[in-house]
């Protein structure tokens, strides 16, 4: 057909143009693809990292916590409460002998206090809440070392007392007798009384028939001080979280079976643990180690990369284990909810407020607000411009090219007086330009979508990192003594993600139709304009 | 036959403040047959005449009765169509579409579309002497030959009538006489009725009816 070849003649033979105009309309096309598909990735990235609870099936999170803001205004019951559940008194001597090897480990729910299992069951029915798991997360102050043993050296003795002492009954009686005794035995011997001969000879008598005498005295009280040196202690204390969880729950809870990352979930067999991927890349644990907790060894089984960033910990243990380790039975400090359905989270979790007292609740949109990070700012700018930034985009596209289409119409005004003076009607003259322009606009939104295509392969290309930072529920009470070689458990999480952009139809869809309807209206309006061209007019112009 | 007639055909155009008598009462009449000629200086009205026995101008005041028709009393649209099919059109430009060929251009005028149109423009190059040069583009043609690239256009739809503004214009004496010549033969041999305007005297000597026309008159009539 001859319209098709003059199309053909004139965006083959004005090729200039036709590069300028479709690159344009790519362009644009491919930024608009380019912003929207980062705008749907964020989302999606926001959606999975500010909606933890959603990771693991919950809606919302009850727990009886208590923020260092609120607690001078706590009543003297909890805090009577807090203290007792946090109290750690170590009896060393209870543990061994002095000298011997020992491990401690002492259990402490910090800011999350506990409710029994039992009052949980019981007040939590079908009607509402569709789903359930409870959860005891414990900070864990782990002594290891040598029991140490003191002692102090005392000297005592090489002194000297002067005593006075009465002589008793029987001792004088004693004497005279032996006296008597002696006088007798010097006499018979004919010694010359009075002389130093007797006094010698009485006393050797004497020491015969006397020897002894007895007499009781007692020593003047004395306090002795002797300084004991500080006692050397071997003792290493280190702190890691440890959490139990519901194992019969398998989309409900802390930790979910599709979040092992290696070896596996508790199944049916005993004494086993489960660490956190962070806290295992930390200390060079490895499926299979043998850790020792309270008492009992256990074996590593799987490690975990914990979904549910607002509440984790080092170590996880099923739930029963753990109460029993830490000799907390029918404790829990952490309710995982989901909630009948989606409208009632609200209802719900009032409900909630008044079964348990002093409980607090929180819900996706409390958990999105404790995020902080790349990741939200990232999302905020291109939330609070994708708008603005699409608009701007689009309109720019469409001045150009309706610029340049009109500028090609103008350059045209000859032709088209051509074309009218030989009897072209206004209607074929109008069809010609927008069909041009039409084809210019699909090529325009091929040339777009692969643009687009490529930004987003560049984008992905460079990985670029996102974080997120989220404040741990389950941190210390300020006042527990904090020792030497202590592994502080952080307060903040933080998860990182890479910017993944994804491929949507719809929105290359989007792009190209941006090119296509743009070209379109341009096309429209450089038709009207050639439509109200005077044939006679474009003749005469050029005489 | 009387293809057209003039009655006191008046057309006025405002300038600005300024009113500009174009035509000012013009009373003609041509036969079918005719090779008519209208000579004047530049500003003497004669493109404005052409543009009104076109249809491309409705006149102030007066008639223009082409083949019967009333232009004043017919819409653009149709005006458009009686174009299209009665009339062709040489100008002194040539006004060849850039991006067209030759064979394209003479396409391009063909009111009634069909199959054999690239064949029919074809055999029409070929009569005025281009076959050879039918797929070039008019940037590859010279003056003379873009020109009678506008007659093969123009004769495309048969017309009864031929519009010819200047067509020697922009070209030198020798091409230019070539064209008149070409048109002339046109007129002998299938009896083309056709209206040329000029300045150049020497096309006095092929017309058949000779009109001198000054600041919107007819001055002078052979």
């Amino acid at each position: 057909m001859f319209y098709l070849r003059y199309l053909w003649a004139e965006l083959t033979r004005r090729f200039g143009k036709t590069v300028t105009i479709s690159l344009g309309l790519a362009l644009s096309s491919a930024i608009i693809i380019a912003i929207i598909s980062i705008s749907q990735s964020l989302s999606i990235a926001q959606d999975k990292v500010l909606n933890p609870l959603q990771n693991v099936g919950t809606d919302i999170l009850v727990s009886r916590s208590i923020s260092t803001d609120n607690m001078r205004d706590l009543d003297e019951t909890t805090r009577t409460e807090i203290m007792s559940e946090n109290k750690i008194t170590t009896d060393l001597s209870k543990l061994g002998n002095p000298g011997d090897q020992f491990t401690n480990d002492n259990f402490l729910p910090g800011t999350l206090l506990t409710f029994s299992s039992t009052d949980i069951t019981k007040k939590l029915d079908p009607a509402l809440v569709k789903e359930y798991a409870t959860g005891l997360i414990l900070n864990v102050t782990h002594q290891e070392g040598k029991i140490p043993a003191v002692t102090a050296t005392f000297q005592t003795g090489g002194e000297t007392f002067q005593v006075k002492t009465e002589m008793s009954d029987t001792d004088r009686e004693a004497m005279r007798t032996a006296m008597d005794k002696a006088r007798e035995e010097v006499k018979a011997k004919g010694i010359t009384p009075g002389s130093a001969e007797e006094k010698a000879a009485m006393d050797e008598a004497l020491k015969k028939y006397a020897p002894t005498m007895s007499t009781e005295f007692k020593t003047p009280e004395k306090t002795y001080t002797q300084d004991v040196g500080p006692i050397s202690t071997d003792i290493n204390t280190t702190s890691f979280t440890v959490a139990g969880v519901n194992t019969t729950k398998k989309d409900i809870g802390l930790i979910l079976p599709n979040q092992i990352i290696e070896g596996k979930y508790f199944d049916e067999g005993t004494d086993q643990i489960i660490i956190n991927k962070s806290y295992a890349d930390k200390n060079g644990n490895k499926v299979g180690d043998k850790i020792t907790l309270g008492k009992k060894e256990l074996t590593v089984i799987g490690i975990v990369d914990p979904k549910l960033y607002t509440n984790t910990a080092d170590l996880y243990l099923p739930l029963s284990d753990l109460q029993n380790i830490a000799e907390r039975t029918d404790r829990v400090n952490i309710i995982l909810i989901k909630s009948t359905n989606a409208k009632s989270v609200a209802d719900t979790s009032k409900t909630l407020e008044s079964l348990f007292e002093g409980v607090k609740i929180t819900n996706a949109e409390d958990t999105a607000k404790q995020v902080s990070g790349s990741l939200v700012n990232a999302s905020n700018l291109v939330n609070k411009f994708i708008g603005l930034a699409s608009i701007l985009v689009i309109v720019a596209a469409f001045i150009i090219v309706s610029l340049l289409t009109i500028l090609s119409v103008n350059k045209r005004v000859r032709e088209i007086g051509t074309l009218k003076a030989l009897g072209w009607s206004n209607g074929k003259i109008t069809r010609q330009i927008i069909m041009e322009n039409f084809v210019l606009g699909i090529i325009g939104a091929i040339l777009g979508v692969g643009l687009g295509i490529l930004i987003i392969q560049f984008l992905n290309h460079y990985n670029i990192n996102l974080s997120a930072n989220f404040a741990n529920e389950s941190s210390k009470i300020g006042f527990m003594r904090e020792s030497r070689n202590e592994n502080t458990t952080t307060q903040t999480t933080s998860t990182n993600l890479s910017l993944r952009v994804q491929y949507s139809y719809i929105i290359m869809m989007i792009g190209a139709l941006t090119s296509i309807v743009g070209s379109f209206v341009a096309g429209t309006i450089a038709a009207m304009k050639s439509a109200g061209m005077k044939p006679q007019e474009a003749l005469r112009k050029l005489e | 036959m009387e293809l057209i007639k003039l009655t006191d055909l008046i057309k006025i155009y405002k300038q600005g403040t300024k009113t500009i008598h174009a035509v000012d009462g013009i009373n003609l009449t041509i036969n079918r047959g005719d090779f008519a000629v209208i000579i004047g200086a530049s500003g003497s009205g004669k493109s404005t005449l052409l543009a009104l026995l076109g249809g491309l101008e409705k006149p102030t005041s007066g008639e223009i009765n082409i083949s019967g028709i009333n232009f004043s009393k017919t819409s653009e649209a149709k005006l458009t169509k009686i174009r299209q099919k009665k009339i062709g059109f040489i100008f002194q430009s040539f006004n060849l579409i850039p991006t067209l060929t030759a064979s394209q251009n003479v396409e391009a005028a063909i009111a009634k579309r069909s199959q054999s149109d690239p064949e029919k423009s074809k055999k029409m190059l070929e009569k005025v002497g281009l076959g050879a040069r039918a797929n070039h583009l008019p940037s590859l043609l010279s003056g003379g030959e873009q020109q009678r690239v506008a007659i093969a256009r123009a004769l495309i739809n048969e017309p009864e009538l031929i519009l010819a503004d200047e067509p020697t214009g922009n070209l030198d004496s020798k091409t230019g006489t070539e064209i008149i010549e070409l048109l002339h033969g046109l007129n002998k041999k299938n009896n083309q009725t056709i209206v040329l305007i000029t300045h150049n005297d020497y096309v006095k000597k092929y017309s058949s009816k000779t009109y001198e026309i000054k600041d919107g008159k007819i001055v002078n009539k052979s």
